[in-house]
């Protein structure tokens, strides 16, 4: 076989504002995939091979797109590189030292729901998915709560110029948008000044911290900030927004986890196997590869498409069902490989601790009659522009 | 029952522990390690059987 026989689809057809899942569809016939900007990985085991073999497929050409003037550290690089920011890395975001702030995000969720169940509706996107994510974030980096605004807009700025990259046209958006990401830089190289001059017990100040030789550089600080930004805001936003969409619509698997909270963190697994927030990850082929049978030739494209290799029916029984209950979920919505998402544990703390004081305090809810979710779309990560939720009456306590 | 985990395969997803803490416990740096020497009760084989089918790297063996 050759390339000519691969089939293409031209994703930015593909109907994923209001039918994400015919969209995911469209693409599962077959394992590769040719797409508008090379190649896209379907099957579970031809994104598994993907994924595990970084030397052949690099990050470090896939992610040159973005144009960053900062080292994307760790998600641009290849081992052994990325093997030493990892180990560097790991220790500062795995689940015993992320746990013990557990009861302040609790708090915090609490704060943010309780003026929702008195108003009796909301936009869950803008009010509760939106927020929580950068409270966590402003919390795990000592800064006052009371940034969170300001945060929206450089993180949004940030966002729109990634999104954008590519683009030649420098227009009075785009413009105002560097200025915005400029701010942010400025912010956070003085922030990491202050912090190496005064430490204090948050997480920044324990990286910056770190003793030669492993210590990061001013730059490699400020990537990883960047980083932060670009990968722990909108991901957790979107995945709740998507979760809180299929809970809305599904009342019956709603009253599982309502009667049953024990089974939330099975319920959050099966929603992020349906939705991963992130369903794209790049890289790019170092050498001749033979990927399902095809040879791609080096400085190929490939995108391994998560959200279609989370319904294989080869690993999935009824792979488009929401079920609570399977008794194997191996999703790779975190992604798989060397790297996995570092803030997996957080995003999960963060998913579960929000799912559990939802649900305790408002049970029944639907989507506000004559509003629609739509995801936005093309982009390269997937998430509702809004969520409008009505709260039932007598539904909350 | 014997339990093993490949630390060539483990990425550290957190599933074996999580879902199954009496036969699974993680490190400073998240990753999975097989509670005592690898030989667990079979009361456990459940428990150990459901960490490893939910190990995204299929990096999890359990023997009977």
């Amino acid at each position: 076989l050759t390339a000519d026989a691969l089939p293409k689809v031209s994703t930015d057809d593909l109907p994923m504002p209001e039918a994400r899942d015919d969209a995911w569809h469209q693409m599962d016939e077959h394992p590769l995939v040719e797409v508008e900007d090379g190649y896209a990985a379907t099957h579970r085991d031809v994104v598994e091979q993907i994924l595990k073999d970084p030397s052949v497929f690099s990050s470090k050409r896939a992610f040159d797109v973005l144009a960053s003037p900062v080292p994307m550290v760790p998600i641009a690089f290849d081992p052994p590189e990325q093997t030493r920011y990892r180990r560097i890395l790991q220790p500062f975001f795995s689940p015993r030292v992320i746990k013990p702030l557990e009861p302040d995000l609790r708090k915090q969720v609490g704060e943010i729901i309780e003026p929702i169940i008195e108003r009796g509706e909301c936009d869950f996107i803008a009010e509760v998915a939106a927020v929580f994510p950068i409270q966590v974030f402003l919390t795990l980096f000592g800064l006052p709560l009371d940034m969170r605004d300001q945060f929206i807009v450089w993180k949004d700025a940030v966002l729109n110029l990634s999104a954008a990259a590519g683009q030649t046209s420098v227009d009075e958006a785009a413009q105002e948008g560097m200025q915005k990401a400029l701010e942010l830089f400025t912010y956070l190289s003085e922030l990491i000044q202050k912090r190496r001059g005064d430490p204090g017990d948050d997480v920044l100040s324990q990286v910056l911290s770190i003793e030669p030789p492993d210590a990061l550089s001013d730059e490699e600080a400020i990537g990883l900030c960047f980083l932060f930004v670009l990968a722990g805001l909108d991901t957790v936003m979107d995945a709740l927004g998507f979760g809180m969409q299929r809970l809305a619509e599904n009342p019956e698997r709603r009253r599982e986890i309502v009667n049953d909270p024990s089974l939330i963190p099975a319920a959050m697994e099966e929603l992020l196997r349906l939705d991963p927030p992130a369903p794209f990850i790049p890289r790019v082929t170092t050498a001749e590869a033979t990927v399902a049978g095809h040879t791609l030739p080096e400085g190929s494209r490939i995108t391994s498409y998560l959200a279609v290799a989370n319904r294989d029916e080869e690993m999935f029984p009824n792979p488009y069902e929401i079920d609570f209950h399977r008794t194997e979920n191996r999703h790779v919505s975190f992604g798989m490989g060397v790297h996995r998402c570092l803030g997996s544990h957080l995003a999960r703390m963060e998913m579960q601790v929000l799912y559990e004081e939802w649900h305790k305090r408002i049970p029944d809810y639907r989507i506000t009659p004559g509003t629609t979710a739509r995801v936005h779309w093309p982009r390269g990560t997937v998430g509702l522009d809004s969520l409008h939720l009505t709260i039932q009456a007598g539904g909350a306590t | 029952v014997r339990v093993a985990i490949d630390p060539a395969k483990c990425m550290g997803h957190g599933m074996c522990y999580s879902l199954a803490p009496s036969v699974f416990t993680d490190d400073d740096e998240g990753y999975g390690h097989v509670a005592g020497d690898g030989e667990v009760p079979p009361a456990q084989f459940d428990e150990a059987r459901n960490g490893a089918a939910n190990c995204p790297e299929g990096a999890i063996t359990v023997d009977v």
